[in-house]
């Protein structure tokens, strides 16, 4: 370990200790009511309620309904996203059709499109997939077009004098040389989609973390929120993290790291 | 004309080393049409050749009223100013852009469409990044539809050509600059261009790599000798490689004169010889006094 | 393809500047645009009438535009599009600004000051993680149910690009700039004011941008879950659609939102390429 990462981990220790020190004293000394701020025994004590069954749902369904939820939107999203960002980028008359279409979609936030998300798809798995879609979509899209202009000039100047023909050039150059971009795009499409599992456990839901954080919300259980919190935020972290093991596995040729 | 590119390459390997096909050079490029047979040669002829860009309004000429020959297997270096629309000139000849006004010829047919009968190499590489030393060699004969077994024993001629015998499974970015420009050498010659077009290859190479990759160059374009347009703003090595060159006017880009290098250098021409030794010949000396005398005229006026 | 080919047929670098070339001329685009966003208005329309599709299953585009026309002059809840449409952009500047006062400060310090760096970036790990909307309970228990809540997810969600792109700005600015200006005579306060800040201004501006396009994201799920109470905001008049089993109110309102947002973003890029110009 070298000073220069000891002195980081003396001040990351100090700072995070910080945090749990002042969490432990506030909630201590009786200063901030449990429901502004739950005592850490409080949250634990939230963690083993839900791992015993919270409202009678066991801990595992939790688990099972957000990652549906999110697989299936993250994943129709991909097969969605990727070939229109790619086909928009390469011709040129459909980006001119679907690019205005795509602007006036794009900034609306997903959680508005609850109402019609359960209008045209119910309140089961599909509508709250589709909630996840729209988010992730957006992200797809947009690295996927973004990958195949930026395809460096020379390389497709080098291609088409070495004979390549249209097709070859779109999937032997173009694809190749935006792979990693396009990589980046589904990487944070996935952060995205879990981001949203919340918005989209709004619509009607029986199970998930953002039930329990609706619910834990609802019945003023702020340690039950926390826990919910405190799990969508590692899950998307370790999301995250087994994301870049797997990019950097697909792309080897890319130099060493972003 | 693709296609005749390829055959020449299968020739080649069936029967004769990568240098025997240079043989073509001389006796012209014969292709199959039908029955009969025709006679093709590997001269550039530039005919009035205007380009104009459109820009804010204004429109720029970047080459004015063009004209030249290269013959057949012919080294031309051409240099002049930056702006001087040189880059314009080789990405014409490649059939990447058209001329505003004019032709452009390749063995009497207008240029249309860029294709292997054409070969460029560019200064920042083009390698495809995704792809290893043998892949990149490879790409231009695969899609071009040659059997394996016939590419394979083309790509170890070439790798052991370039001197990279153990790199083949290497990416681009795990070679050295000189390493790299000399994979991008080797997948233009393996395509066994009509012309080569080389857009400032060396010019990313510290001033050693770019020495060696001189002579290299004339090693290997010696065994083939497709025409060359080379493309350079060091007058050293435009003195040290052409057969002759053009120095260009600056913007619009206009012939302003033309050198006979091989008239000084002699029949069998000093870029035969080690570079160390060609530079302190007086008669270099002289040439390159010379020709750097019209590029600063040119430049002087442009400020 | 097309595209492709005008592109690679492009002058080279030593040729003309063919920046302009690219694009069409302003009105012929603009008349382009127009042509397809008027097609595709049709198309919707031509569906939902062709299909016979029920109103409130998908409502024409002349319905949904006819509900937004009469709302910009019959109010709803506390008033027209107009007090609904501000009552968002109040919300989405406070928390902004929050974000901004919060982030850029902190930002500087940590590119600045080695121990905040090593302080902050595990906390802001730790965090980061969390999406805004999650926030939303604790931003009610924490400021009541209403426009401080709302503007503080709206804060959780500009904050990280702000602080993230001052702290990477004013770090990438060119050491060797700071070492030319110390050896100039500079000291640390000029450094930070002529060097540093400068330097770091284009990624700045692009933090605020996203930053903000994050709030905006962020406004409607502030008002969904944190705007109980409220009767104003984009986030109401979706919530009245659905409640109401309003379509053209539901789809009214999100045009709405997402006209906004770009109109947002445009001006933001606009401010944005102005403070690039000099990077070319």
């Amino acid at each position: 370990m070298g000073r220069q990462q000891l002195q980081r981990t003396f001040y990351g220790l100090v700072s995070i200790g910080g945090i749990i020190a002042l969490w432990v004293y506030l909630t201590g000394s009786g200063r901030v009511t449990p429901i502004i701020l739950p005592p850490p025994a409080d949250v634990l004590e939230g963690a083993i309620d839900i791992y015993r069954g919270y409202l009678s749902v066991p801990w595992y369904e939790h688990f099972r309904a957000s990652l549906v939820v999110m697989l299936t939107g993250y994943f129709s999203a991909i097969a969605v996203g990727v070939p229109i960002g790619v086909a928009i980028a390469w011709w040129r008359p459909l980006e001119v059709v679907l690019s205005p279409l795509l602007a006036v979609l794009r900034p609306i936030p997903p959680p508005a499109w609850i109402p019609l998300a359960i209008l045209w798809f119910g309140i089961g798995l599909a509508g709250k997939a589709f909630i996840v879609f729209v988010a992730a979509v957006v992200p797809c899209i947009m690295n996927s077009y973004l990958a195949i202009k930026e395809t460096p000039q020379e390389l497709l100047v080098s291609a088409r004098t070495l004979g390549a023909s249209q097709r070859t050039l779109l999937f032997e150059v173009a694809l190749p040389s935006g792979l990693p971009a396009i990589m980046t795009g589904l990487r944070i499409a996935l952060g995205t989609s879990w981001a949203t599992i919340v918005a989209a456990e709004l619509v009607v839901s029986l199970a998930g973390f953002g039930f329990l954080i609706m619910n834990g919300y609802r019945n003023l259980e702020s340690q039950i929120v926390m826990v919910g919190m405190i799990a969508v935020a590692v899950i998307g972290f370790l999301m995250n993290w087994a994301f870049l093991l797997i990019e950097r596995r697909l792309v080897p040729w890319r130099e060493t790291d972003d | 004309m693709m296609r005749a590119a390829a055959d020449c390459g299968h020739a080649a390997v069936d029967l004769q080393p990568p240098g025997d096909c240079g043989a073509r050079a001389v006796a012209g490029f014969r292709v199959a049409l039908g029955s009969r047979s025709i006679v093709m040669t590997n001269d550039l002829e530039y005919e009035n050749v205007v380009m104009e860009f459109r820009g804010r309004g204004a429109t720029v000429r970047a080459l004015d009223t063009f004209n030249f020959h290269v013959a057949e297997s012919e080294f031309v270096v051409v240099v002049g100013p930056s702006g001087c629309g040189k880059s314009t000139l080789l990405h014409m000849t490649a059939g990447l852009m058209h001329p505003t006004a004019g032709r452009v010829m390749l063995g009497g047919s207008i240029i249309t469409d860029p294709g292997p009968d054409k070969a460029i190499v560019f200064q920042n590489f083009s390698l495809f990044p995704w792809k290893s030393v043998r892949s990149n060699i490879d790409f231009g004969l695969r899609i071009n539809g040659m059997p394996p077994a016939e590419r394979n024993e083309l790509i170890d001629r070439y790798i052991k050509l370039i001197g990279l015998d153990g790199f083949e499974n290497h990416y681009p970015r795990q070679l050295s600059g000189g390493m790299q420009q000399r994979v991008a050498i080797a997948r233009s010659f393996v395509m066994r261009p009509r012309v080569l077009l080389m857009d400032e290859p060396f010019a990313a190479l510290d001033a050693q790599n770019r020495q060696l990759m001189q002579e290299e160059l004339v090693r290997i374009w010696s065994a083939q000798r497709p025409t060359v347009m080379f493309i350079t703003h060091s007058v050293e090595e435009a003195v040290f490689l052409a057969d002759r060159i053009v120095v260009i006017s600056r913007r619009p880009g206009r012939v302003k004169k033309v050198l006979d290098v091989t008239a000084v250098a002699g029949a069998s021409h000093w870029r035969m010889d080690p570079f160390e030794d060609v530079i302190r010949r007086p008669d270099f000396q002289e040439l390159r006094a010379e020709i750097w005398g019209l590029v600063k005229s040119e430049i002087q006026l442009r400020s | 393809m097309t595209d492709i080919h005008a592109t690679a047929g492009a002058p080279p670098v030593d040729a003309a500047d063919d920046a302009s070339r690219r694009m069409p001329m302003p009105s012929a685009r603009t008349l382009l645009v127009t042509a397809v966003i008027l097609g595709w208005l049709g198309l919707w329309w031509a569906a939902v009438v062709h299909l016979d599709v029920s109103k409130d299953f998908l409502p024409t585009p002349y319905e949904v535009a006819h509900r937004i026309l009469v709302l910009a002059y019959e109010p709803l809840g506390a008033g027209t599009l107009w007090t609904h449409a501000a009552a968002s952009l109040v919300r989405l500047l406070s928390g902004f600004a929050a974000a901004v006062a919060v982030g850029m400060p902190l930002g500087l310090l940590m590119a600045l000051i080695r121990p905040v760096n090593h302080m902050v970036t595990p906390l802001f790990e730790l965090f980061r993680y969390i999406p805004p909307i999650a926030w939303a309970p604790f931003a009610i228990f924490w400021f009541g149910a209403g426009n401080n809540a709302q503007a503080y997810v709206i804060f959780t969600a500009a904050f990280p690009p702000i602080l993230i792109n001052t702290f990477r700005g004013v770090e990438l600015v060119d050491k060797r700039l700071i070492d030319a200006a110390r050896t100039l005579g500079a000291r640390a306060h000029t450094i930070i004011a002529e060097v540093a800040l400068p330097g770091a201004l284009p990624y700045v501006m692009t933090g605020l941008r996203i930053g903000l396009a994050g709030g905006w994201m962020a406004l409607i799920a502030a008002e969904i879950v944190a705007g109980t109470g409220s009767r104003d905001g984009l986030g109401y008049l979706i919530l009245q659609g659905q409640q109401s089993l309003a379509a053209d109110l539901t789809i009214g309102a999100m045009v709405l939102i997402g006209i906004i947002g770009t109109l947002i973003d445009i001006v933001l890029q606009r401010v944005e390429a102005r403070t690039q110009s000099w990077r070319h």
